[in-house]
């Protein structure tokens, strides 16, 4: 030790001829001679990095360097703000965040700051929508500046890094795909994914620029990752040291990741973009309020501190130009963040911001430290007395620089002393945590546990078991092969250190979609803003004002992601009204995806607008697709303007689509509307009138291409027809001609057999088939040997043509039957399948309609079966004596008449109705044609004329 | 060159472990020949940080925390149980530590259906009891015994292979460290000196056979050893055990960079066929573990030293991956068929290099087979 003391009177002699370090310079140079023979490079690296240090100390604004998470940076911060207390503070974030950071008081922290763009401008189009965050957690240095700078009166915060348009500008153009996944990492959690995909930023990022000198370090300090090793070899041996010494061992460490390793020259270039920029910044702000430097404090990284840019500097040069915004259209909020979000984006250890957490608390009770916290910081305790700001402290002598580094380098790493209290009660807490859980843990683990702790850590060159240490002795001691309940012991570990903490963003901090979103949802009496499903009940007919609630949970399911409002009982159709409804609710924790939904408008509506406008006017929108936003926007806003202007949208679209994939989602919408619109309005809207009419000949035009194009499917097809068919007399009212359809029919030539099958279905509609001939062709089939192995294919068009032409389905049922009955079981069984698919598939509308037919069809009851026979068959036994009887109406037309003169009101009634008064006669029983033709002569004599003419 | 076929680790590695144990100078628990930092750095292999004279070769290869909650275990009074997949070097790493801790790593006891618990414990040689009584000559300890008398490392192979009621036989071992001798009148008990522990291993593939009683459970710190993913990593333990295959067999053969990625990168793509696998059916009934890698490429290797042009070729490797992985008939032959023209195939088209004499290798073998 006499050795230290003598070199440090040495050193301090010397600094008087070559500042502060010219001791420490002198000892590397010998340093770099012994180890690489005579000045070379690593002469020039270690010197630089005591120049990088040797400046920023001599740099008359005080710059603070930070590293993100760590709870000796916040320390050192409390300590230094308390005792300079500086009239400005600068901080590196982004400048356009600056109005929100008042908001944090209103939030449980960790949150994050967010800036949101969903108009992008000079931007490529796929990056929409960019977003950048920003966590804050407590334990941090840039919450204690945050917390000092806006509370105390007087003081002033400026922000003064990139503004998040920038982050984007700087952000090379070609490769923003994220680099692969590590194969080893674990799967994210669900807390993981609290910021969403967007751009982290950070205060204070440090951490080696390349692989090997960090997986060096890691080796060498027999640590797992590098949260460890900062923790181990940074965090511990500043924890108690002085504002000089935390000052320079920050900027060394700084200067070294600088020096020993530039890394990607592309993220080198916007870092020292940065700096230029935060300088430039900072000079501006001086110049502007003629502060005295001297008064303020500069809050960086510690990689940033250590920077060589030209802009450098109070007096740095002022040559950097900030470009100017790009025009995208940013909007700014607070988002909850989580310790294992933060983890997640930064590439961090697992726990490791859990613990940092724990320490800064630890520390605090330590040192007795009093931190910052901004007044009515929600999530904390109040404080006993209310902040009160200490008497500046005298200036301190700002002339002399001491060395801090060369004490603090040539001392071996502070080992920790063994807090055997501490540890034991870790071991029991962790036992007793395992047993709740399902561990078969007991004293014995404890035991284990502690004893395994202390054996691991000296194996590891440590006094004391970090937490980390503990972790693996544990999962030694009671990780068994299997986990018997949800969490692991690794888990559970870290739950006991801090656990994972998930931040809040408070009422007052949401944006106005949010709270309104919580006003409306305000009777439902549940408390949404907290994490966790809430089952929410709405009696909507006993208690009709909950309907408004169900109207923004509907589109807040329409909205957001599935989770945050699920219905489970209750259905919004049109025209139907809502009785009861039951939904499980979700919104605290899908809080991220509510504030985003804030940046878009500022009411529900108008977002669920602006996102169905979006919709209908995609270049990729299909007629389906755009009908499916009118529906939606009746059933959700109920809004017949926003339904018109999308329908006559949906009519653009229909009149240039060239293809028939929507054809049956068109069908199936249109109809549904149209059904809605002739219940519930006095007259059809225009669009839809004029939907049916362009639907009508757009269809009619391409029947004839999709009935021999073998891309169009057999439904598709089908549900033309359909559209045709069923819109018809709609159609022919507006104006259409029935003579398209059938031209079109006509020049339809099928191949596919099933659509043959369809074609035949049509024409039997349109009366150019009967009944009769289409049975006797089918016949025919099932006849012809050659033909009956593709006899189901022909079914499988008359099953489709049920959409179309349901008036067919006892044909169908007769056709199904026949083929059940006559086709050999090689052809009939490996058809089965398809037909069952089939149904199952266009089953909801088809099955019904075919099952009722067949129980017309077929007998009841087991005991009939016996006498039955099938009508058609029965039919055509009745057909043959009818026809050899000669005539059709011999006795139906008497039946009739007979019905007629017993009751004689109705012909009375419908007599008068046209007119006609003359009296009823009854007819004797005379022969009645004679008569009729005594009568009537005119007939007979037009047709003696008609068969004497040559 | 030793006239084993294959020495004991503590034999392999005597020169190295003489050596450390003079240099050694930490506190060594109990008898321990060598303090727990040494026996990592036997386990591991050296670096240049850590200040040695000599270099001290990489023996085991996995995560550095795996081996050194091992090695605090043993220090423990508890035992270690070494648990997963097969080939995952768990037995290896059993028979180091033995190796480096007690200079002895043969006292192993094979758990299988028919082990016993005088397996276990200790047996009579029954013409000595008949010619001289019972008595502690005619007695045969158990290796485990041995173990116990000397405070040794004993080591009990697959135990979850024995039946549970055997298994419960080692739990008076490990808690009270004492074995009974009833049917003596004096001298009837054995004591564990200190320094005795056991290193059980177990296949995770066989839960559910014959679970460990929790009483059991209790008694053993369990370190489960992961199927290596790391491709780095792999590469180095496939690299490392060939090269001694190599010598062992004395054989002048170069594998070439290219066909070791090829062998990897297939290992890999299998595997996470397999993980996405629904049904046991639908992936290979081999764990593909590194063992097995190892196994394809050693025997490629032979058959092409003694059978084909002395040089390794895609071709063999690929027949020999197609044979040791085809197990049962029509499921894993269709799964490696699959993988062959589903992705061997394109890649065959886009990257070239060995993959096209992979690929063919591959289909000859499963025409072969099937």
């Amino acid at each position: 030790m006499s050795e230290v003391s003598e070199v440090s009177a040495v050193n301090d002699r010397i600094d008087v001829a070559e500042g502060a370090f010219g001791a420490l310079r002198t000892q590397l140079r010998e340093a770099a001679t012994a180890f690489a023979d005579g000045p070379d490079a690593l002469e020039g690296i270690l010197l630089g990095i005591v120049d990088d240090v040797d400046r920023a100390v001599r740099e008359p604004l005080e710059i603070f360097p930070v590293c993100h998470h760590s709870p000796a940076s916040a320390l050192a911060m409390a300590r230094r703000l308390r005792e300079k207390q500086p009239k400005v503070v600068y901080l590196e974030l982004c400048e356009d965040m600056a109005p929100l950071l008042s908001e944090l008081r209103n939030c449980r922290l960790p949150v994050a700051v967010q800036a949101f763009a969903t108009e992008v401008a000079g931007f490529p189009a796929d990056w929409a929508p960019l977003s950048v965050v920003a966590p804050i957690t407590e334990a941090s240095a840039e919450y204690q500046a945050i917390a000092y700078a806006l509370d105390t009166p007087g003081v002033e915060l400026v922000l003064v890094d990139r503004s998040s348009d920038h982050v984007f500008q700087w952000q090379p153009r070609e490769s923003s795909a994220d680099e692969p996944a590590d194969p080893d990492a674990p799967p994210a959690e669900e807390e993981a994914a609290l910021h969403g995909d967007a751009v982290g930023v950070e205060i204070g990022d440090l951490r080696p620029r390349f692989a090997e000198l960090e997986e060096h370090l890691l080796r060498h300090g027999r640590v797992r990752h590098w949260s460890e090793w900062w923790h181990q070899y940074v965090e511990l041996p500043l924890g108690d040291s002085d504002h000089d010494t935390y000052r320079q061992v920050m900027l060394l460490i700084g200067s070294l990741f600088r020096r020993l390793a530039p890394g990607d020259p592309h993220r080198v270039r916007v870092d020292e973009d940065r700096e230029r920029y935060m300088w430039t910044r900072m000079r501006q702000h001086l110049a502007a309020t003629g502060v005295d430097p001297a008064d303020c404090l500069y809050v960086c990284g510690a990689f940033h501190a250590a920077s060589r840019v030209a802009e450098f500097g109070v007096h740095g040069a002022d040559t950097f130009e900030i470009s100017p915004p790009s025009g995208s259209t940013w909007q700014h909020g607070l988002i909850p963040s989580s310790h294992a979000s933060i983890e997640a984006q930064f590439g961090l250890a697992a726990g490791s911001v859990s613990i940092a957490a724990a320490e800064w608390a630890k520390n605090l009770k330590r040192t007795r430290v009093r931190p910052f916290r901004l007044t009515g910081q929600a999530g904390t305790k109040k404080a006993a007395t209310p902040e009160r700001t200490a008497a500046p402290a005298a200036p301190a002598p700002a002339a002399a620089l001491p060395d801090r580094l060369s004490g603090f380098l040539r001392r071996p790493p502070v080992l920790d002393s063994l807090d055997e209290a501490e540890l034991l009660g870790w071991s029991v807490e962790i036992v007793r945590a395992a047993r709740r859980n399902g561990y078969l843990a007991s004293t014995a683990d404890a035991i284990a546990v502690f004893e395994t702790s202390i054996l691991l850590a000296g194996m590891r060159d440590r006094a004391k078991p970090t937490p980390y240490d503990f972790q693996d002795a544990a999962i030694t001691c009671i990780e068994k092969d299997t986990v018997p309940g949800r969490r692991d012991v690794r888990r559970l570990v870290e739950i006991m250190m801090g656990g994972d903490r998930i931040g809040q963003v408070g009422y007052d901090a949401l944006p106005p979609l949010a709270r309104d979103v919580h006003d409306r949802l305000a009777p439902l009496n549940l408390k949404l803003q907290q994490r966790g499903v809430r089952r929410a009940l709405l009696d909507i007919a006993g208690r009709p004002e909950l309907e408004r609630c169900s109207d923004v949970l509907w589109m807040l399911s329409y909205l957001m992601p599935r989770g945050a409002a699920r219905p489970i009982m209750g259905e919004r159709r049109l025209g139907e009204r809502p009785i009861q409804e039951s939904w499980d609710l979700a919104l605290g924790t899908h809080q991220r995806a509510l504030i985003e939904l804030g940046y878009e408008g500022v009411s529900v509506e108008q977002v669920l607008e602006q996102r169905l406008r979006r919709t209908a006017h995609d270049p990729r929108a299909t007629a389906a697709t755009v009908l499916q936003a009118v529906e939606d926007a009746t059933l959700y806003l109920r809004s017949r303007r926003l339904a018109d202007e999308l329908g006559t949208r949906a009519l653009e679209v229909l009149a240039t689509e060239r293809s028939v994939d929507g054809a049956p989602d068109v069908l199936r919408r249109v109809r549904r509307l149209l059904a809605y619109y002739r219940t519930t309005e006095p007259v059809l809207p225009a669009w839809i009138e004029s939907f049916v009419k362009t639907g009508y000949a757009h269809y009619c035009t391409l029947l004839p291409t999709a009935f021999t194009d073998e891309d169009a499917t057999v439904p598709q097809v089908a549900a033309m027809l359909g559209f045709l068919f069923s819109m018809e007399s709609l159609a022919l009212s507006l104006g259409c001609d029935r003579h398209q359809l059938e031209l079109a029919l006509a020049q339809s030539h099928p191949e596919e057999l099933a659509k043959v099958a369809l074609l035949w279905a049509a024409q039997v509609h349109l009366g150019r088939l009967s009944r009769a001939d289409l049975r006797a062709r089918c016949d025919e089939l099932l006849r012809n040997p050659l033909v009956v192995p593709a006899y189901p294919q022909y079914l499988s068009g008359f099953l489709h043509a049920l959409e179309p032409v349901p008036a067919l389905t006892d044909f169908v049922v007769e056709a199904v039957s026949k083929a059940f009955a006559q086709l050999p079981d090689p052809v009939l069984l490996p058809w089965l399948p398809t037909l069952i698919s089939t149904l199952r598939s266009g089953g909801a509308e088809l099955a019904p309609l075919l099952i009722r037919e067949a129980g017309r069809i077929f007998p009841g009851r087991l005991a009939a079966l016996d006498a039955w026979v099938p009508p058609w068959r029965a039919e055509r036994e009745a057909v043959r004596p009818a026809l050899s009887a000669g005539g059709s109406g011999g006795n139906g037309g008497s039946g009739g008449v007979a019905l007629l003169a017993a009751h004689p009101a109705t012909c009375d009634a419908v007599a008068r109705l046209l007119g006609c008064d003359e009296p009823w006669e009854t007819v004797a029983a005379a022969p009645r044609g004679v008569a009729l033709l005594e009568r009537h002569p005119e007939t007979a004599v037009a047709l003696e004329a008609l068969l004497t003419t040559p | 060159m030793s006239d084993l076929l294959r020495a004991p680790a503590e034999i392999k590695y005597a020169e190295e472990l003489d050596w450390l144990e003079s240099v050694d100078d930490g506190p060594k628990p109990f008898a321990w020949r060598l303090s727990p930092k040494m026996v990592r750095l036997f386990v591991l292999g050296s670096e240049r940080a850590d200040g040695l004279d000599r270099e001290i070769s990489q023996k085991w290869f996995g995560d550095r925390s795996f081996v050194e909650r091992s090695i605090v275990t043993l220090a423990s009074d508890r035992g270690l149980l070494l648990i997963g997949d097969p080939g995952t070097g768990k037995s290896w790493l059993a028979e180091l530590l033995a190796a480096a801790i007690c200079r002895n790593s043969t006292l192993v006891v094979q758990g299988t259906a028919g082990t016993t618990e005088d397996h276990i414990k200790y047996s009579w040689n029954v013409s000595m009891v008949i010619a001289k009584g019972q008595s502690r000559e005619s007695m045969i300890p158990s290796p485990i015994m041995t173990a116990m008398e000397r405070g040794a490392i004993g080591r009990f192979e697959e135990l979850t292979r024995s039946t549970s009621d055997v298994q419960d036989a080692l739990i008076s071992i490990l808690s009270e460290k004492y074995i009974s001798v009833p049917e003596l009148d004096s001298d009837n008990i054995v004591f564990a000196k200190p320094g005795f522990s056991v290193i059980a291993t177990a296949n995770s593939r066989d839960r559910g056979v014959n679970d460990l009683s929790s009483a059991l459970k209790r008694r053993f710190n369990f370190v489960r050893i992961p199927v290596v993913t790391n491709k780095k990593a792999e590469a180095e333990i496939v690299r490392f055990r060939t090269e001694e295959l190599l010598r062992r067999h004395q054989i002048e053969l170069d594998v070439p960079p290219t066909l070791l990625d090829v062998l990897l990168r297939s290992f890999a793509d299998l595997r996470a066929s397999a993980a996405s696998a629904g049904s046991d059916d639908e992936k290979l009934e081999s764990a593909l573990s590194t063992a097995e890698q190892i196994g394809v490429l050693e025997d490629a290797i032979l058959h092409s030293n003694f059978f084909g042009e002395r040089a390794l070729t895609a071709h063999t490797l690929a027949s020999s991956l197609v044979g040791s992985l085809a197990r049962r008939a029509p499921e894993d032959l269709a799964i490696l068929n699959k993988y062959l023209h589903g992705v061997v195939e394109p890649r065959s088209k886009e990257e070239g290099g060995s993959w096209p004499e992979f690929l063919e290798g591959g289909r000859d073998a499963i025409a072969t087979l099937s």
